[in-house]
């Protein structure tokens, strides 16, 4: 059988033109996988929608033919989230990307789920408005991957993640049904469950974000950035405590370890202290009289922090060249290695120092390069494992040794995932952070919204069949220096 | 209506709790009865009362995160917050009465959630009994996670008609040493209306903003929160920014009396009702309840009204399409104007309460 006589594929046809039904390997080809290229698998096919109606009349016809379907934005998941399901559809997101309004005097947008997270930015910032949650991909991913991972940034204590910044939305739900939920009010849905809440976060296993209503923040007047470099990490972890215990609600607190300091400064040449262990980054914005008085206080702490160096950013330019650093280590320290994985985990707070020993032990025991860089202020680790994937049995080592910091951040209190998902990488750990009933109900839930399962089927529920690993690597567009990673 | 007492049992635990649902056909849970629209039930339901079930099991203001039990007094936390120089940036509504589990269940914040959000924006997790009375936890118990589905948000304003919430986790924040209090004066609700929107396309961060109709014309409140030292500063900037830019008649420092936070207060009639709106809707929407004591909050997102005429404000709910709650009076459904009725909501319904005994 061809695909072209296949029933579905020609059903398919009936929804759209030729020319956005693609069905040929050489066509599937760039579908094969997200960001986490240790996984492929080709779609039966990829559809290009272009409107609403033909997405709701996709899964529709998914739904009733039970052949499963993939959302998928620009495909920069880290958790395989859009990797494809083996001969089911995959339908492409990214020609729906209109801003379809902005409204600037009650700070909202409405957007098209394939509408490029920073391009919302950049279309409110004639109006003194920007759009909050930065995902390191902001220039290249979008609002319904965003949506469907609940995706964060560097700024996530103060500000939240995606799902604060979500009012409303309208979806079409795995088995077809199409619902709105939420307002242009800033309360969101307001009155009855959150459903709004609920929806963002569910990794695409509900069903597809058809409009959004975001919510848009006032530009802050000023930013003040403050880098202090310290003899050790445990004392960066320390000044990040004292910061928090000095009532300072700073908009980011990032810190960088020894690999990931010496690795950026090669990369871009921040200036970076090099005999530093670690960096800590502190960034404070809002209002100018305020916050220039909140960075003295922040000076004071920093200077009985114990750092060795501190400088602070006197002009944007300045500020600009800490954060390229920052910006920039993920991708930096990729470069030093073959492969790479990376997870992100999260401990609370102040269990941080106790992390990174247990992380030095096990890098140690495993005998693996681990390059730290993580967002301090809500204890969302980042540990970068190195390893040559050609190397025999070196991928499932890196692997025990991500399991094992994925497990100590359950142990500590934390979370598997702060900002990535749980996708199809982490599916096997989804149940050390919950219980049988709660994983029960989870999956119920799964079940009453999309009877048959065919919304990113095989995705954040542990189940046996996994593609196998393959490598692991920078994403096509890291290579190319278009986007880094945090 | 029936005005004869449901027979109501106090809970001390998650396990009484687990028993007394599995042991009962239709319940309703009391917190501390501060919203008393909320509990007219029908006679075959029992109440299930939390009150008893407080405290708070875990504070670290390090951590910036607090996880309380349901039943506890919103004013007790907020004491042992303010201990620490924190509170709760969503600011949680009738504090002297309410329980926290209340708050959530009816999603009620006054006017300083504002400056950082709403409850939806600081919960983190939850415990819950569903309505099989099989307890579990949904969401974290710390400041980030992504992990599995965020239940924990589709608790907020459920009105325990999905789950029961047990224990509550809630991200906190260092509150602002120094509070600054503005009245500004406009004309009418067209140029206070006017004056919410060059606000919000100004970088000030406010941390309340409503407005209300007064005696000589409309009041527009506002507060600033930060460093006793930079307040008079920012306060005169923001002044001066409204004069210039506002049809502002005049403005004046107010004494922090708690008046000005509290977007309840003076709104005395018979009937407390909520209702979400956008800004935008406010100007078509006020001409049809010219006659109502109410205060717009949130920059004009919410509206609080308070009526003796019920009925009529269910009506021009109803013709505007906007979701409203009875909060005090005697009413047959809290729930009033658009309807909630919603896909998702009720496939939710079907796997935490299936046998609809949660009322
Ligand atoms: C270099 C790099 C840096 C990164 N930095 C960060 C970071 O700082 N913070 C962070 O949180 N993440 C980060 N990520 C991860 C990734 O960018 C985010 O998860 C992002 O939200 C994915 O968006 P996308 O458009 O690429 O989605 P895709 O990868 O295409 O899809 C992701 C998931 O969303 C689902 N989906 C897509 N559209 C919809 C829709 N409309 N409705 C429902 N579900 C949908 C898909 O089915 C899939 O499960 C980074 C990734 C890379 C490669």
């Amino acid at each position: 059988m061809t695909r072209m006589n296949h029933p579905f594929i020609e059903a398919l046809g009936k929804i759209y033109p030729a020319d956005r039904l693609l069905t040929r390997d050489v066509e599937l080809l760039p579908y094969e996988s997200d960001a986490l290229t240790a996984f492929q698998s080709k779609p039966g096919a990829v559809a290009l929608p272009v409107n609403e109606a033909e997405i709701i009349d996709a899964v529709r016809l998914c739904h009733r033919m039970k052949v499963p379907f993939v959302a998928r934005g620009s495909g920069t998941s880290l958790s395989g989230g859009s990797l494809p399901i083996a001969d089911g559809l995959m339908i492409g997101l990214n020609r729906l990307n209109r801003i379809k309004k902005i409204d600037p005097e009650q700070r909202i947008a409405v957007v098209e789920p394939g509408v490029i997270n920073l391009h919302i930015s950049e279309a409110a910032r004639q109006y003194g408005l920007y759009y909050a949650p930065d995902p390191s991909s902001q220039s290249v991913c979008t609002i319904g991957g965003n949506i469907a991972f609940n995706s964060g940034g560097a700024h996530c204590l103060k500000y939240g993640m995606t799902s604060n910044h979500v009012l409303g939305m309208k979806v079409v739900l795995g088995d077809g049904t199409v619902t709105r939920f939420g307002s242009e009010s800033i309360e969101g849905v307001g009155i009855g469950p959150d459903l709004v809440g609920l929806f963002v976060g569910s990794e695409g296993l509900f069903g597809i974000a058809l409009e959004i209503t975001l919510r848009l923040m006032p530009t802050p007047q000023l930013y003040r950035t403050v880098m202090a470099a310290y003899d050790n990490l445990g004392r960066a972890g320390d000044a990040v405590s004292m910061v928090v215990a000095s009532g300072l609600l700073p908009g980011a607190m990032e810190i960088m370890d020894r690999l990931a300091i010496k690795a950026a400064e090669a990369s871009v040449g921040a200036g970076y202290p090099l005999h530093a262990e670690a960096l800590l980054i502190v960034e404070l914005e809002g209002e100018a009289p305020q916050v220039e008085a909140e960075f003295a206080q922040l000076r004071a702490v920093i200077e009985e922090s114990g750092a060795f160096e501190i400088r602070e950013a006197n002009s944007e330019d300045e500020r600009a060249r800490i954060w390229k650093g920052r910006k920039s280590a993920f991708s930096a320290v990729g470069r030093l290695s073959p492969d790479y994985i990376v997870q992100d985990g999260v401990v609370p707070r102040s269990r941080l120092g106790e992390a990174l020993v247990k992380i030095d032990e096990l890098k140690a025991e495993y005998q693996l390069d681990v390059a730290n860089v993580f967002h301090a202020g809500d204890g969302n680790l980042h540990p970068l494992i190195l390893y040559n994937g050609r190397e025999a049995g070196a991928l499932e080592k890196a692997e025990a040794l991500a399991g094992e910091i994925l497990a100590m951040c359950v142990d500590l209190g934390g979370s598997i995932t702060g900002e990535h998902g749980v996708g199809m990488e982490k599916r096997e750990y989804l149940p050390t952070m919950f219980s049988p009933v709660e994983m029960e109900i989870m999956r119920d839930l799964r079940r009453a919204i999309d009877p048959e399962e065919i919304a990113n089927r095989g995705k954040m529920f542990p189940s046996g069949e996994a593609p196998a690993l393959q490598m692991r690597g920078m994403h096509p567009l890291e290579r190319q220096g278009v986007i880094s990673r945090e | 209506m029936s005005f004869r007492a449901n027979d109501e049992t106090v809970l001390n635990s998650v396990a009484e709790l687990q028993a007394f649902v599995k042991g009962h056909e239709r319940i309703h849970v009391v917190g501390r009865r501060s919203k008393t629209a909320l509990h007219q039930v029908g006679a075959d339901v029992v109440l299930a009362d939390l009150s008893d079930m407080r405290g708070i099991t875990e504070y670290q203001p390090q951590e910036y995160t607090l996880t309380v039990l349901a039943g506890a007094r919103v004013s007790e936390i907020q004491t042992a917050l303010r201990a620490e120089g924190q509170y709760l940036p969503f600011d949680p509504l009738f504090a002297n009465r309410a329980s926290i589990g209340g708050a959530v269940a009816c999603n009620l914040s006054g006017s300083r959630r504002h400056r950082y959000g709403g409850i939806r924006d600081f919960i983190l997790g939850a415990a819950v009994v569903d309505g099989l009375g099989r307890a579990f936890r949904v969401g974290g118990k710390v400041v980030k996670n992504a992990a599995g589905f965020d239940l924990s948000k589709f608790l907020v304003g459920s009105l325990g008609k999905y789950a029961i919430m047990t224990e509550l986790t809630f991200k906190v924040f260092p509150d602002a040493p120094a509070f600054q209090g503005l009245r500004l004066r406009y004309d009418s609700l067209d140029e206070a209306l006017n004056a919410v929107f060059r606000c919000n396309r100004s970088p000030q961060e406010l941390d309340l903003l409503d407005f209300a109709p007064s005696d000589q014309g409309w009041s527009l409140l506002a507060g600033l929160a930060g460093f006793q030292d930079t307040l008079p500063q920012r306060a005169k900037q923001f002044v001066a920014m409204m004069r210039e830019e506002t049809a502002l008649l005049d403005a004046m420092e107010v004494e922090d009396d708690g008046t000005l936070r509290d977007p309840l207060a003076g709104l005395t009639g018979n009937f407390l009702v909520k209702v979400v709106i956008s800004p935008r809707q406010i100007p078509r929407f006020d001409a049809l309840v010219r006659d109502m004591q109410r205060r717009y909050s949130a920059g004009g997102n919410v509206a609080w009204l308070a009526t003796e005429d019920i009925g009529a404000l269910k009506k021009i709910l109803e013709a505007q399409q906007l979701p409203g709650i009875v909060l005090r009076g005697m009413v047959a459904c809290p729930l009033i104007g658009k309807p909630l009725e919603n896909a998702l909501a009720a496939r939710v319904k079907r796997v935490l309460d299936p046998q609809d005994k949660l009322v």
